[in-house]
């Protein structure tokens, strides 16, 4: 291939992004991967200038592109730090998809992908499964929470539907809602993977069958509304959805619940920290609901961590790191618990199931006696105690 | 490429994992924060001054061209393999070795982020003052070697005036000694302070010894906006003047002020020409009285608005605005030339008239952003790289503006370093002989010229 015809690959409009790119370096300051691996072609300046030399034909993608580029939470920290305002996450979704097409999907994230495709789920589990989570609850009612028409679709997302570790957020959530009288339906086994875990693992081709399924359902249920549990599908819903259905995440729901009146909180003696989830804060903007929601809760006390909001630090758990390198992953959620130490309070909230199942985790491998709570368990709790 | 079994040598001496020479690795370290890059022959990552000192022996015996590099933040080229070679990094000798507080000082491995170091002494009461913009990912050893200045410059001086003692490795392999952790020290030629600002041509720092000061207990921060460029400037030379020492003094133009409130940030009125950034640290007691001076300096010059931070969160708000410029600006066009030309500070008013004046003469887009309190000027020139008829009027604004500063007894680079960035305007700062005297310094360090090769000499 000539340098030109090379050129080409890489869109236009990604091109432009790392043109942007002044090499001042000072991304490498909050990239916790730069921070913990050190080398230059780890940092997010060093993966821009990747990029950059590939797109100008000056170095073929290989194997090691491929590790590279997976060395990456997709947790939008540099994105936040950069003075030029280069999008390096549109960048390095862009390189994941440009490395897959050559080299072929990563090693380590086949057999996801596997199962996506057969599945619609990243489970490995047949999707007629997905709604496991009702199980164990009480008061099941007969509707199963599956209606034919409904005004708002709650999209519980893989990980909360096929981990037992929290398939304990969907049943708090169905609980709020059915207390807040308001008419919602799942969609059980017709609900898709959002797309998300596919376009990390650049085949985004095969993530846009999925978004098209689940739109079409939520559509023939003539929703107004679709509320997520799940940062990265909301996220993924309002970056690559085109829909002008109202996208909600439960914080923001919860949140507007309290305040109207709808939903009563008593006092939860405690003191807690939260961790802003990625794809909740930094990508998706929403840092007040949450705190407001613990903020409501009487006599609950929230400590916060060294590096919140915007500077908040992943879990380790974002990009499919988890499957790439696991050990690394496993150092980060190490570091978030170090950090959440220093709190020194012995609860620590978050708003999404993939960080508290990657900070339990680590907790529970390490004898880490911490309690890790999803924040829709706060309030259920606070609600029972009114 | 180097022979094999001379990367083998290499190799036998850092291990397998620390002689890196991928593609990839080759790639990514062959820029700094300056435009050229530089492909290295190889990259290794030392872990000890007794492997640096084995690399220096093996490449001065092979005449191997060996670059250090810190972040690779400078931006003058510093910290490229100009000639080829091998680039030496420091991230595995990033320890803080030693705080001691009943000497005030800290001794550090090259590879420590300023910050990191920054945030460490804190804790016992003392502050690092040199703070430049990359402090969050630049190195103590980077530091050293470009003579990093920063806001604080003002008040506190450079990476020089807090630099005690020095661990370094010769091109020879042998292994020096520099100062120590004395305030006072007047045995023999200062070669801490030759060293200090050397690029990278004479030696590797292996072990940094700096002074640290009691942290400042309270600080006060002021913003006073002006109708009038020229009346900001003289009020820079007039606080200076009249006794007070900020710790602080930042000057930012119309340009800027666009560029920042265009970028999402505070917007300016109309009138606003220029703004300053006045901060002074110390006793509580004495603090207030010199933010009232200061107030009141900036009103009888002409300030059209002068505010006083009366929080914490206040005074962020304040600098949230000059944190900002640098990235708000660059975004202005696809490249940005950061100047850093530095005068005495009485003439600021004068030299910041002569950029203005070449910004008309050659249709050029600069923004003027300044430490202004020590002259230091950071004229922010946007452009296109690829445009060649812009870069040759830049050229020539860029040698009418060296040339003022000159002759107001300024020099070319306040803070940023010669690199291969000034390389070429060299000969207006100094006289032949004095050329003459730091190429034979070099020949005394490096007689074989292998280390950062094609740098400023």
């Amino acid at each position: 291939m000539t340098k030109e015809e090379l050129g080409k690959m890489i869109p236009k409009k990604i091109a432009e992004e790392f043109e942007k790119c002044i090499k001042c370096g000072l991304c490498s300051a909050t990239c916790p991967i730069s921070k913990e691996l050190l080398l230059e072609k780890y940092t997010p300046r060093g993966k821009i200038q990747l990029s950059r030399y590939y797109s100008q034909g000056e170095l073929d993608l290989t194997t090691r592109y491929q590790d590279i580029f997976a060395k990456c939470l997709l947790c939008g920290a540099c994105v936040t730090t950069c003075p030029s305002g280069v999008e390096l996450n549109k960048v390095f979704i862009s390189m994941r998809e440009e490395v897959a097409k050559k080299k072929g999907v990563h090693h380590k994230m086949e057999d996801l992908v596997r199962s996506l495709i057969v599945n619609y789920n990243i489970s490995g589990e047949d999707n007629s499964k997905r709604g496991e989570w009702r199980d164990f609850l009480k008061d099941l009612p007969s509707h199963m929470y599956q209606k034919g028409k409904a005004e708002v679709v709650y999209f519980v997302g893989c990980v909360a539907s096929f981990f037992p570790m929290v398939q304990r957020i969907p049943r708090n959530l169905v609980h709020i809602l059915d207390s807040a009288h308001i008419d919602f339906t799942v969609l059980g086994g017709e609900e898709w993977c959002c797309g998300f875990p596919l376009i990390g693992a650049g085949v985004p081709e095969k993530a846009r069958e999925m978004m098209k399924h689940n739109l079409e359902k939520v559509n023939e249920l003539r929703a107004k509304r679709v509320v997520f549990s799940c940062p990265s599908c909301y996220r993924t819903w309002q970056e690559y959805y085109n829909t002008d259905i109202e996208l909600l995440h439960s914080t923001q729901l919860i949140e507007k619940l309290i305040n109207e009146g709808t939903i009563r909180l008593g006092a939860v003696n405690t003191t807690v920290t939260y961790h802003d989830p990625c794809d909740l804060g930094r990508n998706g903007g929403i840092y007040d609901a949450p705190r407001q929601i613990l903020k409501s809760i009487p006599g609950l006390n929230l400590v916060e961590l060294e590096n919140r909001l915007a500077q908040s630090v992943c879990c380790g758990g974002g990009g499919n790191l988890e499957m790439a390198d696991p050990v690394l992953s496993g150092t980060l959620a190490q570091k978030k618990l170090d950090e959440i130490k220093q709190t020194g309070a012995k609860t620590v909230v978050s708003s999404c199931q993939q960080c508290v199942r990657t900070i339990k985790s680590r907790a529970r491998r390490q004898k880490i006696n911490l309690d890790v709570r999803d924040i829709t368990e706060l309030v259920l709790k606070a609600m029972s105690n009114d | 490429m180097l022979l094999k079994s001379l990367a083998d040598e290499f190799r036998s001496i850092v291990g397998n994992e620390w002689f890196l020479d991928t593609p990839e690795d080759l790639a990514t370290y062959s820029y700094d924060g300056f435009l050229p890059e530089f492909r290295p022959d190889a990259v290794i990552i030392p872990g000890s001054t007794d492997e640096i000192s084995k690399i220096m022996r093996l490449a001065n015996r092979e005449g191997i061209n060996i670059t250090p590099r810190g972040a690779g933040t400078n931006i003058c080229g510093g910290s490229v393999a100009k000639k080829g070679g091998i680039i030496i990094a420091f991230h595995r000798m990033n320890k803080i070795l030693e705080v001691d507080p009943e000497n005030r000082c800290a001794v550090v491995q090259p590879g420590v982020v300023n910050a990191d170091l920054q945030k460490e002494v804190a804790r016992y009461g003392l502050m690092y003052p040199p703070d430049p913009a990359s402090m969050f990912v630049s190195t103590i050893g980077g530091n050293v070697a470009l003579n990093a200045g920063g806001p604080r410059g003002v008040k506190y001086g450079v990476t020089r005036d807090y630099l005690l003692g020095l661990e370094v490795v010769l091109p020879s392999g042998d292994v020096i000694k520099t100062g120590g952790k004395t305030l006072k020290n007047v045995s023999g030629y200062d070669l801490t302070r030759l060293m200090c600002g050397s690029e990278g041509t004479l030696g590797i720092f292996t072990e940094i010894t700096v002074r640290l000061i009691p942290m400042p207990p309270a600080k006060a921060t002021l913003q006073a906006i002006f109708s009038d460029l020229d009346d900001a400037a003289k009020t820079v030379s007039a606080i200076i003047g009249s006794g007070i020492v900020p710790t602080t003094l930042e000057l930012m133009d119309r340009v800027v002020l666009d560029a920042i409130g265009d970028y999402g940030g505070a917007q300016f009125s109309k009138e606003a020409q220029a703004l300053l950034l006045i901060e002074v640290d110390g006793e509580e007691l004495l603090i207030d009285a010199q933010g009232r001076r200061i107030e009141k300096f900036c009103k009888e010059r002409g300030a059209i608005e002068v505010q006083r931070a009366s929080s914490p969160e206040d005074a962020e708000k304040l600098w949230q605005a000059r944190r900002t410029a640098f990235g708000a600006v660059a975004r202005l066009r696809p490249n940005c030339i950061v100047e850093d030309a530095t005068v005495p500070v009485k003439r600021l008013p004068e030299i910041i008239r002569k950029i203005v004046e070449l910004t008309d003469k050659y249709q050029l887009k600069i923004a003027i952003l300044a430490h202004a309190g020590d002259g230091n000027l950071h004229p922010l020139i946007m452009t296109d790289l690829r445009d060649g008829e812009e870069m040759a009027r830049i050229e020539k604004a860029l040698e009418e503006m060296y040339e003022s500063a000159l002759s107001m007894g300024g020099t070319l680079s306040g803070e940023h370093g010669i690199g291969i960035a000034k390389k070429r305007f060299m000969a207006m700062e100094f006289s032949q002989s004095a050329i003459e005297i730091m190429r034979g310094i070099k020949k005394v360090f490096d007689p074989n010229n292998i280390l950062n090769p094609g740098s400023f000499l």
